[in-house]
């Protein structure tokens, strides 16, 4: 071997341990970024009240405490149940709605371009524009401070985004069989009832949890819309922080209440989650 | 040729007739919450609505909205919401492309870093403004106290104008830039390989195939995150609401905030109802800027 093509190797060998290091670097710190912040609001949540403020910080004795004194000392399991009875509410009303909308513009291109671009439209519309009516409707009709009415606000965000979200699910190999099962003599209704739903149902299962999440983290027209007795868990967590001062630790054990149904739903919807943030765009 | 069935509709007939059947009810809720809604601004907004006066005794045709054109702090406010979506998106951008590619070219712990990619996507936009307001309290915040260790003197992140707004920046970038990411690794995983290897074998180097291969096939994909990202950056108002109430001054007085504060501060829902048809505008515009880009693709 000649010193040249040695030289060569390992140019080549360092390129390669180049291209390996510097992705993994960029994901490493990356990743920290991420996590940390959210290692420590569980530290926080761990730790007892007076030791969580301390700075430099101390390692105190880990408890449940906080997360006790939350549900017992304040109205958080209010505020939970609130949250889910809307979410919920809203979630339920508007998937079978949606599910009709979406499977008529897929099969049937109902309505057209123009149809598809309003439910794409509303889906973009910020809360801040439509809280305005809905505050004073709201008001007339007595439906502020109800949960009814906060479902009725909240599905303004689930059916525009799963009627657009579900086309896709309707789309490719679902549409062949259905064809099949027309050849053989199913009506339209049974081909649909039968085939298409039974296939596409994890697709919108999958997009009814994320329906779910949307209106589980949504604040603006909870903010406005609700009162004392219908808080979710956003206004509660928001108000908190004025009761008395702030007490991090309680607060930093709430919060991480409120974030703990998404990270225990993220590993199902990973694959689902493309498709739903980039509004179908993207498989 | 149509066939003609026993109820007098053709083929075609009755799978329109089925489609509109699925789509009514649907559609009779949507425009029942959201269009009825809509015109109900319109009809505010010609009205001298007020919280002190919620009745529509007094038309006042366009009176509002040129009252909002003269007011004082509104063009500032745009000004931060234009600052705002384009320091964040252009950040989001280079980070998440960097993030993606790394990705890319990742094959252990792949799916370990990508979960963690995921995470706070999911995460509430209120818990993230809690979370970092904690974070960099200035006497009591953990990042004062790191930066101090290295002997940066503290940050008063929230309190200063100039550093607040870059602070609600960061903030947004740490929830969202993994959006601009996985849409990223999206596009790049769909990529052909054809024309890279093809590439390599005329010698082109990994800088000039990612300029002259990926950049133009990945264009349709950043334009829709771009788009997509810069819709949802107009719309932000929780984290401002959280962390600085709009504050210091009108430092991070973004568009959504400014008008929820016109119509519950300034009790004005007449004149905060203009300003937000002036904003439907501008999203309806550029949603179907990005519906027409989509079509487009097809």
């Amino acid at each position: 071997m000649t010193a040249n093509v040695r030289g060569t190797m390992r140019k080549r060998g360092r390129w390669k341990f180049l291209s390996w290091l510097l992705p993994h670097s960029i994901l490493v710190v990356f990743s920290a970024v991420i996590l940390l912040p959210l290692l420590w609001l569980l530290r926080v949540a761990l730790t007892d009240k007076s030791t969580a403020y301390k700075i430099p910080p101390e390692w105190g004795q880990a408890s449940l405490d906080n997360f006790i004194e939350i549900f017992t000392g304040y109205p958080f399991f209010s505020y939970f149940l609130n949250s889910v009875t809307v979410a919920l509410g809203a979630t339920v009303i508007a998937l079978p709605l949606a599910v009709g909308m979406a499977y008529a513009f897929a099969r049937y291109n109902t309505g057209g371009l123009s149809l598809r671009l309003f439910v794409l439209s509303s889906q973009m519309l910020p809360p801040v524009i439509l809280v305005l009516p809905l505050f004073t409707l709201f008001l007339k009709a007595s439906l502020i401070n109800t949960l009814p009415g906060l479902i009725l606000a909240h599905m303004t965000l689930s059916l525009p985004f799963l009627a657009w979200l579900l086309v896709a699910f309707f789309d490719g190999e679902v549409a062949t069989l259905e064809q099949a099962a027309r050849t053989d003599g199913a009506t339209r209704f049974q081909a649909l009832v039968r085939i298409t739903l039974p296939v596409a149902a994890p697709g919108i299962l999958a997009a009814g949890l994320l329906a779910f999440l949307l209106s589980w983290n949504e604040f603006l027209y909870a903010l406005i819309l609700s009162g004392p007795h219908t808080n979710t868990l956003p206004v509660g967590l928001s108000s908190f922080q004025t009761h008395r001062g702030v007490d991090i630790a309680l607060l930093s054990a709430a919060t991480i209440c409120a974030i703990l149904p998404a990270m225990v739903l993220l590993p199902f919807l990973r694959r689902y989650l493309i498709r739903g943030l980039s509004l179908g765009a993207l498989k | 040729m149509s066939v003609a069935t026993a109820d007098g509709l053709t083929l075609a007939g009755r799978d329109r007739r089925f489609g509109l059947l699925l789509t009514a009810p649907g559609l009779l809720s949507l425009l029942i919450v959201i269009t009825f809604p809509l015109f109900f601004t319109l009809f505010t907004s010609v009205h001298d609505y007020t919280l002190l006066t919620p009745n529509y005794d007094t038309f006042v045709g366009l009176e509002n909205y040129e009252e909002a054109l003269d007011e004082e702090y509104l063009p500032g406010s745009l000004w931060v919401t234009t600052k705002f979506v384009l320091a964040s998106i252009v950040i989001e951008f280079i980070i998440g492309f960097a993030v993606a590619l790394s990705l890319h070219a990742t094959r252990r712990f792949g799916s370990i870093y990508y979960l963690i990619l995921l995470a706070p996507l999911l995460i509430n936009p209120v818990v993230v403004g809690l979370l970092w307001r904690m974070l960099l309290h200035s006497e009591l915040g953990i990042i004062n106290y790191a930066i101090g260790l290295v002997g940066i003197s503290p940050v008063s992140w929230l309190g200063d104008a100039d550093i607040a707004f870059w602070t609600v920046v960061l903030t947004d970038i740490w929830h969202q830039v993994s959006f601009m990411a996985i849409l990223l690794v999206a596009g790049l995983a769909a990529l052909p390989r054809e024309p890279y290897e093809a590439a390599r074998m005329d010698g082109a180097s990994t800088i000039s195939c990612f300029i002259h291969i990926t950049l133009p096939l990945m264009r349709p994909v950043i334009a829709v995150a771009i788009l997509l990202r810069m819709i949802f950056a107009i719309k932000t108002f929780d984290i401002v609401f959280i962390m600085t109430k709009g504050g210091p001054g009108t430092a991070t007085d973004l568009i959504s905030y400014y008008i929820y504060r016109a119509a519950f501060f300034g009790l004005d829902i007449g004149r905060a109802s203009a300003m937000a048809a002036g904003l439907l505008v501008i999203i309806v515009a550029l949603t179907a800027y990005l519906y027409r880009y989509m079509n487009s693709l097809k």
